[in-house]
């Protein structure tokens, strides 16, 4: 495509003096920016009737570049009204857009003018796009020591005023689309304009360089590849910015959106969808999305998360829902009706059961089932809570306990199985039952403390602003401190709770989420994510808040499906379902959050600790694991450091020694000592289930020896210990999601009570084991596939060696000696953990020291016994040692102290310490060496005294010598020989 | 220890150098002549003594154009050459005297030459270069003069010259002392050597660690090694720096037995080069106007409060009081290198930094003194605490029963009875053993001369007067000689013996049979 108009603008600016020139390009700048605002040129656009797109171009840029592209130009005038429609539609929301989008009627124009100028202005920016991106760079570098000013810069600018803000910092820019029309021009500009250097820069300068390479002849359809990447990309970016879209970002080999988030939700969602779906409600005890029509309930399972998983269904008789819960063997439903009822229904029988409650003095807040020995469900009344066992036969519910208090509201998780229950007038005081299997637990009562806005004013803390998490095996409560805008957060021990600290907030909306045992606060009126790991005590994020990112959605899909709603990330509809899922209730979608742990490792300097991070993550083990070993070699061949190196290996060997300890590292000879014979298949269940006790007892111990995960690890039945039920299981858990369907079938069946005794981990541990052996082999059978399946992200010393360093080792032959430095600190680490190594990582220090001619240091290390003696590294020594006696004695002597008599003395022979050779053979009876061998050397050696020594050596000690064929041909030698002397 | 001979030192040991390719004239001879000890000795004598050093060196050299003369035995004297460089020789002159107990073993002696030689060469670079220099000779006679007065001056007892005779019989000049250590603390031994190595950013340093005075570990070449591990025990260890402080004497010294050879004979506070030097007109340093740096001068090393080593031997830069940071040469790479030695308590850890490398002299330097400071210095702490807790103390390498000496040819490593246990011998076994290791030395002379790159097997037990058994063993380049002054009668138990020995501390090297 060519227009008049472009030819046009070309020529012009190449024509226009730099002053000129400079005036434009700022202008043009804006105007690229700021399409929604009037402009003041009265430029009128020749094509704008050819393709009548104008109607789109109003309301969003994307539309209108869209239409110019020369591939899209002849799109129907159909869809692009009906885009405008609809994008004129959401703007009628925002009087602000309704008014601009006014004055900016008759205009379209001009604003189609503009846009082509802009396009064939792209170069001009070019250039300073080039420029820029060097300075991109080296803030990229420092964009991480910048992240804790950005953090509170964040804060106060969020925080502090109720003007529109834009977010910006040399790499990470956001920008709050919501406000955005109303802000002055020129931030915005400043901003998105950032955003596409940053984004757009390859591209950018891809186009630059082709247009100034052909600059002398301006020609049709020029550098059209080049400028296509590059629109695409911009439209994209700006697309963000302005529109709040998440939009297509997997350009094949452009990955930048991956740096400009940490967390992501992938595309397409699970979509439930269905004709007549009234409302939402999620089951978390049975990790099921139920969708309620006007009479059935739709279940789609959400674990494992599959986004083309067909929902089920259930018949529901009519009436108010108000809650809705599978109990945890799927076969009963409970439905409360309303605040004075809950019914539920068997689904093989079809009876139903009601339960009412005294109306006139209390009232249900809801129910939720558990899986605790003496209770199945459990009612949370305004009086308190109902415990009840539901009785099969009878088809009844029976009451076993009510503790009496009065509630407010509650909150409850099953991951924790913890409900806690608010009381007082502001609601902040609050008491905590754990639902285990080993019982009914009550945690002592707390108190939440809240900051006052004024002297005498009393905030009610509200449900919503509490949420209770579950990270490393640990439970907390965070509350949502609106005035003081913090985050507090509460660890629950079994005999205490104690306060751990605050995290700031910046948004008045927050949702809590936990993916892979990190936490991530979303600050929804922000639009950003903070994301935290909470295992380390320091309350510091991980990195800087980040928008979250919709992965793989492009415009190509968008297109096919046209009618498809439109996805806002943090739109109204969103709902945060535990622990990391998203409903978008308004589009039936459900999204689950994924860690983006590429882009949170690229984006840290301090590479130990996000080794760190990496090993601790059980979710996408093998990425985490794959991730770890290519920061381990960009380490290496990058040079640095060499206490920073150390500390690297120090993280990962000391991971994987503990997990070794601990049992969680799952060895491969498991699986293989597996037999699928039905005797020692009782015998490998064993085994598993140990290995999973060891996991529970690696929680404890991390924790000090109290603890609500004491009283967790105590309460186990056998099946669910591998599955989900309890907290301190945690760990394990992330890697049985599998075995929940399995177990949820079978649960009722190897339901195993144990007493509660007191809170001392080795008896737990003991107990837990005395269970497993009496576990049935199928179920261990189960968890031992698993295993096979998710591995942990730790790194065994042979994958060390074999991923990084024999995989580096050829592209370090320059600097050997680094490397030999890093592996020293490899074995300094492993020596300390006590680990065995490859021994081929021996031969590989010979090599590297042979290779810089380094054969004192060498000698050194075999005589401190640093390189282990084995047979491989004394053949190697021996190689080596062509060039270097010494190095090659050390190689003799190492097979001499190894016993290996056969090789030490074949080898003394080819060196021709043929006599040495020959009494070492007699000592140690050495027969395996051919005789011959000998003889030659001595022949080699003219000296017909030795020859003769040889000879008769092996006449007098080797039977039947004589007859051989040597014995005459050597005889014949000597006698000539001596007779040669003689004359 | 024949402290009280009557004999004057100044004619019993003579020592000097000379070049043979100046003063080739007649009349210019003294011009061949670059150190002559005792300097007060008159011209004709010490050109009588040249003049028969150099005619036997022509004569033999008809012979043996390679190796020309190794030593003269008259019947009063021991004139041991040395060849240090082409047509520079050293020649020592000693009296023999059974009384006095100047019985000497000739390779001792010649060890002690090149010693000397290759300490000169370290610091001051090859006598030829220094001679080529300045063609009058004044340079290297001074350089020279200094040097190896200062070297004798550690050999002074009272005033009497103490070269090593037959009471140094298991000791091996020009060896290193090792200390053994396990495999964890090798690692941490070596992960602090390298970290060390890095601080000096991208250039290739070299590095020398030391336990009190015995070798840990070592990146140099074996030469530069045993130079450097020499200087370092004669000068720097923390018993080379505190000797020079306390009152200390040989006596004090022999009981208190230090580990190696050179602490036995080292820093003798006595009489110091200074006093020849102020002691008339007959020094050959008639010009002084030459700079000297003297690095063997006594007690000029002291530690810094950085932990690092200092002395003002190398001046201090114009205009200011920080000290010169020393320099030697390598003979493996011939490369110009800055010492940089550190010391916490008994570990010395010595970096080499190439001249080259370092483009702002002391301030380079500076940064990477700084640099270990803050990389290495907790490490250095590790390793010492480790090192001394698995330290075995002055006897850790006594064998009950056994006086030996093992010495390893390819690694210039030697290890030893401590000489404290080695005083208990009688003075007939040191005698003999000495004779010996004189016969076993001739040996290896006479394989190597016959060009045998194979290195001989050799066996020798001898029982001597005193039944004392006396046992050589040599095999691929190793070498043990022991002494069992309380065996039994029978070779069989002696060769039993030194099976055990090699088995349990050799790794069974000599028990090939």
């Amino acid at each position: 495509m060519d227009t008049p108009s472009r030819r046009l603008t070309r020529s012009l600016t190449k024509v226009e003096s730099p002053e000129q020139g400079k005036k434009r390009n700022l202008q043009s700048k804006q105007n690229f920016i700021c399409l929604d605002t009037p402009t003041p040129i009265n430029v009128t656009n020749p094509d704008q009737k050819r393709y009548g797109v104008n109607i789109g171009l109003r309301c969003r840029m994307m539309s209108s570049s869209s239409n110019n592209s020369p591939k899209t130009q002849n799109i129907s005038k159909e869809t692009s009204e009906k885009a405008a429609q609809n994008c004129s539609l959401k703007k009628m929301k925002d009087p602000i857009v309704a008014e601009s989008r006014d004055q900016l009627k008759g205009h379209d124009e001009k604003i189609n003018k503009i846009m082509m100028d802009i396009r064939l202005r792209q170069y001009q920016i070019i250039s300073q796009q080039i420029e820029l991106k060097d300075e991109l760079r080296a803030m990229q570098l420092s964009v991480n020591e910048k992240i804790n000013g950005f953090t509170d810069e964040l804060r106060r600018k969020l925080t502090g005023n109720s003007t529109p803000h834009v977010y910006s910092s040399p790499m990470v820019i956001y920008t709050d689309s919501a406000k955005m029309k109303t802000k002055e021009k020129n931030s915005a500009t400043a901003s998105v304009l950032k955003r596409i250097l940053v984004n757009c820069s390859a591209q950018a300068k891809q186009y630059g360089s082709c247009v100034t390479a052909r600059v002398p002849e301006v020609e049709r359809d020029m550098c059209l590849k080049e400028f296509l990447v590059l629109k695409n990309c911009m439209r994209n970016v700006e697309h963000v910015g302005m529109s709040g879209k998440a939009s297509a970002s997997n350009h094949p080999g452009f990955s930048v959106s991956d740096a400009l988030s940490h967390v992501y939700i992938q595309y397409p969602p699970l979509r439930c969808t269905l004709a007549g779906t009234r409302s939402f409600l999620y089951d978390d005890g049975n990790k099921l999305l139920l969708g309620l029509t006007s009479d059935r309930v739709f279940s789609w399972k959400t674990a494992p998360f599959n986004p083309h998983v067909a929902p089920s269904s259930d018949p529901l008789c009519e009436g108010p829902v108000l809650s809705i819960r599978y109990s945890l063997d799927l076969k009963l439903l409970a439905v409360q009706r309303s605040n004075y009822e809950v019914q539920i229904w068997n689904k093989q029988t079809g009876d139903t059961i009601s339960q009412k409650c005294r109306s006139e003095s209390e009232s249900i807040l809801g129910f939720f089932w558990a899986d605790c020995p003496t209770c199945d469900i459990v009612f949370v009344k305004t009086s308190g809570l109902d415990f009840y066992s539901y009785n099969p036969e009878l088809k009844s519910l029976h009451l076993v306990e009510t503790k009496k208090l009065n509630v407010s509201w509650y909150i409850y998780t099953h991951e924790s199985r913890l409900v806690l229950l608010a009381s007082g007038m502001q609601c902040k005081s609050f008491t905590g039952y754990q639902l285990s299997s080993a019982g009914i637990i009550r945690l002592p009562r707390f108190e939440i403390t809240m900051a006052k806005s004024e002297a005498n004013n009393k905030p009610i803390l509200a449900a919503e602003d509490v949420h209770i998490i579950t990270v490393y095996g640990r439970i907390y409560c965070l509350q949502f401190d609106r005035v003081a805008m913090l985050l507090h957060s509460y660890r629950f021990y079994r005999d205490a709770v104690v306060q751990q600290g605050s995290l700031p907030i910046y948004s008045n909306r927050i949702a809590v989420s936990v993916v892979d045992n990190i936490l991530l606060v979303h600050q929804v009126d922000a639009k950003v994510v903070i994301i935290y790991d909470m295992f380390a005590e320091s309350r510091t994020p991980i990195s800087a808040p980040l928008p979250l990112l919709l992965r793989g959605f492009s415009r190509a899909s968008e297109s096919k499906e046209l009618s498809g709603p439109e996805i806002i990330i943090y739109g109204d509809g969103w709902s945060f379902l535990v622990p990391d899922l998203i409903c978008d209730v308004a589009n039936g979608f459900l999204w689950k959050i994924h860690l983006d742990l590429e882009a949170i490792s690229a984006s840290s300097s301090d590479t130990p600790s996000v080794l760190e991070f990496l090993q601790r993550r059980k979710l996408e083990a093998n990425k985490a694991k794959q991730l770890c070993l290519a920061i381990a070699r960009t380490l290496i061949l990058e040079r640095r450091s060499l206490p920073l190196v150390a500390r690297a290996i120090d993280v990962l060997i000391t991971t994987y020694s503990q997990a070794i300890k601990t049992g969680s590292h799952q060895r491969r000879t498991n699986t293989e000592d597996a037999s699928p014979s039905g005797v020692s298949n009782l015998k490998s269940s064993n085994t598993e289930v140990d290995e999973s006790s060891r996991v529970d007892a690696s929680g404890i111990k991390q924790e000090s020896a109290r603890g609500i995960e004491n009283e967790s690890s105590n309460r186990s039945t056998v099946s669910a210990s591998v599955s989900d039920v309890s907290v301190s299981f945690e760990t394990m858990k992330m890697t049985s999601h599998n075995l929940d369907s399995s177990s949820g079938q079978t649960e009722g069946g190897y339901m195993v009570e144990r007493e509660t005794s007191g809170a001392q981990v080795d008896a737990s541990i003991v107990q837990s084991q005395i269970l497993g052996s009496g576990s049935n082999a199928l179920n261990a059978n189960a968890s031992e596939q698993l295993e096979s399946q998710v591995s942990s992200a730790t790194i065994s010393p042979a994958d060390l060696y074999r991923f990084v360093f024999a995989a580096i080792g050829e592209e370090m032959a320059g600097d050997s000696s680094y490397l030999v430095s890093i592996i020293v600190e490899f074995l300094r680490s492993a020596s300390l953990e006590k680990l065995k190594v490859d021994p081929n990582i021996y031969v590989l220090i010979v090599q590297l020291l042979a290779r810089e001619e380094r054969y004192e240091e060498l000698g050194l290390f075999v005589l401190n016994k640093i390189i282990d003696p084995s047979k491989e590294v004394a053949l190697q020594l021996m190689e080596s040692g062509h060039q270097n006696v010494q190095t090659r004695k050390l190689g003799l002597d190492m097979l001499r102290e190894l016993s290996l008599h056969h090789d030490y003395v074949l080898l003394l022979v080819q060196d021709k310490y043929y006599l040495e050779a020959l009494r070492y053979a007699r000592k140690n009876k050495v027969n395996t060496v051919r005789p011959s061998l000998f003889l030659e050397a001595a022949h080699a050696s003219n000296d017909s005294q030795h020859l003769a020594a040889v000879l008769r050596f092996f006449s007098d000690f080797i039977p039947g010598f004589k007859n051989t064929s040597d014995h005459h041909t050597y005889c014949r030698i000597v006698a000539d020989m001596n007779s040669s002397i003689a004359t | 220890m024949g402290l009280s001979s009557g004999s004057n030192a100044s004619e019993a040991v003579k020592l000097c150098v000379f070049d043979l390719r100046r003063g080739q004239n007649e009349g210019q001879e003294l011009d061949k002549i670059l150190f002559f000890y005792p300097a007060d000795l008159p011209f004709t004598t010490q050109l009588s003594v040249i003049g028969l050093s150099e005619g036997l060196i022509t004569f033999t050299r008809i012979f043996s154009p390679e190796a020309a003369c190794d030593v003269i035995e008259a019947e009063m004297h021991s004139h041991v050459f040395y060849e240090a460089e082409p047509d520079i020789w050293m020649v020592m002159v000693v009296e023999k005297n059974k009384e006095s107990e100047a019985m000497w073993r000739i390779d001792a002696l010649r060890r002690v030459l090149k010693e000397v030689h290759t300490l000169f060469v370290m610091f001051h670079g090859s006598i030829r270069e220094l001679v080529d220099k300045e063609p009058t000779g004044g340079l290297v006679r001074t350089h020279l003069y200094y040097f190896i007065m200062d070297y004798l001056s550690d050999f002074f007892i009272g005033k009497k010259l103490h070269l090593p005779n037959f009471r140094d019989s298991l000791k091996e000049r020009g060896t290193v002392q090792m200390l053994t250590v396990g495999r964890e603390v090798a690692i941490d031994v070596q992960s602090l050597v390298r970290v060390i190595e890095s601080c000096a950013e991208n250039s290739k340093c070299y590095s020398l660690t030391m336990f009190q005075d015995l070798l840990v570990s070592t990146t140099l070449s074996p030469d530069d090694t045993v130079s450097l591990f020499t200087y370092a025990v004669l000068r720097l260890t923390p018993q080379a720096l505190s000797s020079g402080v306390s009152s200390w004497s040989y006596l004090r010294k022999g009981s208190t037995a230090c580990n190696t050879s050179a602490g036995a004979v080292m820093a003798n506070s006595c009489p110091s080069v200074d006093q020849y030097y102020n002691s008339g007109d007959t020094s050959p340093v008639g010009n002084r106007s030459y700079p000297v740096v003297r690095p063997l001068q006594n007690d000029k090393w002291s530690k810094g409060k950085d932990g690092f080593l200092v002395t003002d031997i190398w001046g201090a830069e114009f205009g200011s009081s920080i000290p010169t940071s020393p320099t030697i040469w390598l003979k493996q790479t011939e490369e110009r290198m800055y010492l940089c030695a550190y010391q916490l308590r008994s570990l010395t850890v010595i970096l080499l930094i190439p001249v080259s490398s370092v483009l702002n002299g002391e301030q380079g330097i500076a940064m990477v003194k700084q640099q270990i400071l803050e990389n290495a210095s907790l490490k250095m702490f590790k390793v010492e605490e480790k090192l001394s807790r698995g330290w075995g103390g002055e006897n850790a390498y006594h064998v009950s029963g056994y006086r030996y000496l093992l010495v390893d040819g390819d690694r210039y490593v030697s290890r030893a009875s401590p000489p404290g246990k080695v005083t208990t011998l009688t003075k007939d076994s040191l005698v003999a053993l000495s004779n010996l290791r004189e016969e076993v030395d001739s040996e290896r002379i006479r394989a190597n001369s016959d060009g045998l790159s194979h290195e001989k097997d050799l066996e020798i037990c001898i029982r001597a007067k005193n039944n004392a058994w006396l046992i050589a063993r040599l095999t691929r380049g190793k070498e043990l000689y022991m002494v069992l002054e309380k065996a039994n009668e029978t070779l069989l138990y002696a060769s039993d013996a030194v099976m055990k020995f090699s088995d349990r501390y050799c790794n069974g090297a000599f028990s090939l049979e």
